[in-house]
């Protein structure tokens, strides 16, 4: 493989593994928090990118403008699903929840389906063929801002994690359900935020990719996925660690399809999930719940 | 002496039920006023959109023969299409088949995933029910000796061998020869055989398959494996695909700026495909593929094309060609059978020589695999917005425009 290869294999790698990144700290919150595992997860991030597509083709809003309500709105959605679908069964056992998020997943993508038929669609602004070379790299514009904007994002609600109050009380609940009760957070509420912020990091993401990607009721999956696999690597629970997992996956995803033939790249990807889970199943960070 | 009352009710009894058997053959004979067609097709899945479109086929052909008086040899009997959805899904192809073939269907149609032929094959020979494929296109399907099993379309040795001896024709005549060629391809029953084929002809033709790539359609992001196909300096790329995933290669292809003579599909979903050419007037322009097609030449075919713009209001892909064919063939075969018993109409089948038809093609006539004899794909070029016929040359409807300089690089 010469260096040519490898460099384009790391930029396409770590561009798009920046929102791997974004996608898995959604996830890595809510089940830091909730301890539920959210399948449901790529299917939010898919009607987000229906949202995206609507407000570009209907409205003529650019996929990074509207993200600024796409966010904000599937937040408020994650709010409402957690509430109504989620708390109400928080003491089942957790295969059922697993489950519960798991029929939410086929409800979503199926009523997708029912509603905008299997067509791909797809949003195309007038920087969408925009890209540049670093050295023998191609680097897409809208790929590269994509992962800027995930970064971004996911520091922001690290420092909003780090310093703001209700940020401290979702750590609080992560660490110590009981204690954060006795010390009179909301927890209720705090699980409701929790999940929304999740679904909010899942629709952005939706959001940012769009530009290069095409939007299609299945579209979720191939991101569900993956981010599974960044919060098991990164440490269930462990918010930067799935951001930095992410780009680990990336990397590995695109190195492996230049190493190997074809669709095999998933296999490094899985080797490395398999190899994670067998020496360190708390996550390459640890103080991820491994338990 | 009179017969008693037991004998006496005994006898209206049995003179009540020969009035009604006698009767029953006039019910019978109005009941069979219809035919049963079943179709197993993903009609929810990520291959929803193709199989919408095919199905739009199958209902086109259907309304246009039952308008025009139904089947003549069975009195005007309607045809009716009953459905199934297979989900792309093996177990669900199988147990849909099975629904139809007990609900009484003289045929079977689909199930477009190659994958899911292989299985419901088996039952449809085994309950002695013709099968018609329609989009599979692994070359297995029809081995075995099944007596049940029909393909009209072209399958995947006849498109890959002819695309690929089409091209290799009209790149001596521009003098730019080809010599290397790069094949990326899904990694399904599809595309693994198509590349199987793009493989084995190398020899014969005289061109080195330089790299060949399974995908999976699952990915978003495609560029270190074209990194790899730019890096192997071939002269054409060959690309068998679905929709969403073709249309980010050759996206990415052309941000890569590949150095290629030109990207051709194989079969592929997205480069013939109106819809994607619609949305993608740049990216498209002077792609080829190679696909299953109509003749633009034939008249009928202009007609079809206006009835499927007016119903549906966009236009009829090639999904929708081989399932208007496949009822056309099923009609012609119930009038020539007269019967829409599955023996008498597998029989028919077997002998089909139609040449009323809107495919580039002969006549279509069955090999004794069931394979349509004369299939022939078609090599399109997206020119001025639109998917032309460049070859074979007695139906082509413009001359190819090879080598491409935009993919050049």
């Amino acid at each position: 493989m010469t260096s040519e290869l490898f460099l384009q294999a790391a930029v396409s790698g770590l561009l798009l593994g920046g929102v791997y990144g974004l996608v898995a700290s959604g996830l890595s919150l809510i089940f830091g928090v909730l301890r539920i595992i959210n399948f449901a997860h790529g299917a939010v991030m898919m009607l987000a990118m229906y949202t995206t597509y609507w407000l570009f083709t209907l409205g003529g809003i650019d996929p990074y403008l509207s993200l600024l309500v796409t966010g904000p709105l599937f937040f408020a959605i994650g709010m409402v699903i957690q509430r109504v679908v989620i708390e109400p069964n928080r003491f089942a056992a957790e295969h059922n929840q697993l489950l519960l998020t798991l029929g939410l997943s086929i409800f979503l993508e199926n009523l997708a389906l029912v509603l905008w038929q299997g067509d791909f669609r797809t949003v195309r602004p007038t920087y969408a063929g925009a890209s540049f070379v670093i050295g023998e790299a191609l680097v897409e514009v809208p790929r590269l801002v994509a992962c800027g904007g995930a970064v971004v994002l996911a520091l922001a609600l690290f420092a909003f994690l780090r310093t703001t109050d209700v940020g401290k009380a979702i750590r609080a609940l992560a660490e110590e359900p009981e204690g954060a009760m006795l010390m009179g957070i909301d927890v209720a509420r705090i699980r409701a935020v929790a999940f929304g912020i999740g679904a909010g990091c899942a629709a952005v993401a939706g959001a940012l990719v769009t530009p290069f990607f095409y939007v299609a009721p299945d579209v979720g999956e191939s991101f569900n996925i993956m981010a599974f696999v960044v919060v098991v690597l990164g440490g269930m629970g462990n918010f930067v660690g799935a951001l930095i997992g992410g780009f680990i996956v990336g990397l590995a995803e695109s190195l492996g399809a230049t190493l190997l033939p074809g669709s095999l790249k998933q296999l490094v990807v899985f080797g490395l999930f398999v190899l994670v889970l067998l020496f360190r199943p708390a996550g390459i960070f640890g103080g991820g719940r491994g338990r | 002496m009179l017969p008693d009352r037991a004998t006496r009710r005994v006898f209206l009894k049995a003179a009540g039920a020969a009035a009604v058997l006698g009767a029953v053959p006039s019910i019978g004979r109005a009941q069979a006023k219809e035919v049963k067609l079943g179709y197993i097709l993903p009609v929810t899945g990520p291959l929803a959109f193709e199989a919408q479109l095919s199905l739009n086929g199958l209902q086109l052909a259907v309304d246009e023969i039952n308008s025009a008086g139904g089947v003549k040899a069975l009195g005007g009997a309607k045809l009716t299409l009953l459905p199934g959805d297979t989900q792309q899904k093996v177990e669900l192809g199988n147990s849909e088949a099975t629904r139809l073939i007990d609900a009484g269907v003289s045929a079977l149609i689909g199930p477009f995933s190659s994958l899911v032929a292989y299985s419901v094959r088996q039952i449809t020979e085994k309950n002695k029910t013709p099968f018609m494929l329609l989009a599979a296109v692994a070359d297995n399907l029809t081995e075995g000796g099944l007596r049940y099993v029909f393909r009209v379309q072209p399958n995947g040795k006849a498109m890959a061998t002819l695309t690929m001896s089409n091209l290799a024709e009209m790149a001596k005549a521009a003098n730019a020869p080809i010599k290397k060629v790069a094949m990326m391809h899904e990694d399904g029953n599809f595309g693994t055989t198509m590349g199987n084929h793009v493989e084995g002809f190398a020899a014969k033709l005289g061109y080195a398959l330089v790299q060949r790539i399974p995908y999976s359609i699952k990915s978003p992001d495609f560029t270190a494996e074209l990194s790899k196909v730019k890096a192997s300096k071939p002269d054409l790329v060959v690309i068998s695909g679905y929709y969403g995933d073709s249309k980010i290669i050759a996206e990415t292809a052309a941000k890569l700026r590949i150095g290629v003579n030109a990207l051709v599909g194989l079969a592929n979903a997205a480069y013939s495909n109106p819809k994607f050419i619609a949305d993608n007037r740049e990216l498209t322009d002077q792609l080829f593929d190679g696909n299953y097609w109509h003749n633009p030449q034939s008249p009928r075919a202009k007609a079809v094309f206006a009835a499927y713009e007016k119903r549906f209001s966009s236009t009829l892909t090639s999904h929708g060609v081989q399932a208007y064919t496949v009822i056309h063939v099923v009609k012609d075969a119930l009038e020539r059978a007269g019967s829409a018993d599955r023996d008498k109409l597998r029989d028919a089948l077997a002998k089909t020589n139609l040449a009323d038809h809107i495919l580039p093609q002969d006549a279509i006539k069955f090999d004794d695999t069931g394979e349509n004899a004369n299939a022939t794909p078609a090599l399109l070029q997206v020119q001025g917005g639109k998917p032309v016929v460049v070859g074979p040359a007695r139906f082509a409807e413009a001359k190819p425009v090879f080598p491409v300089m935009r993919w050049h690089g």
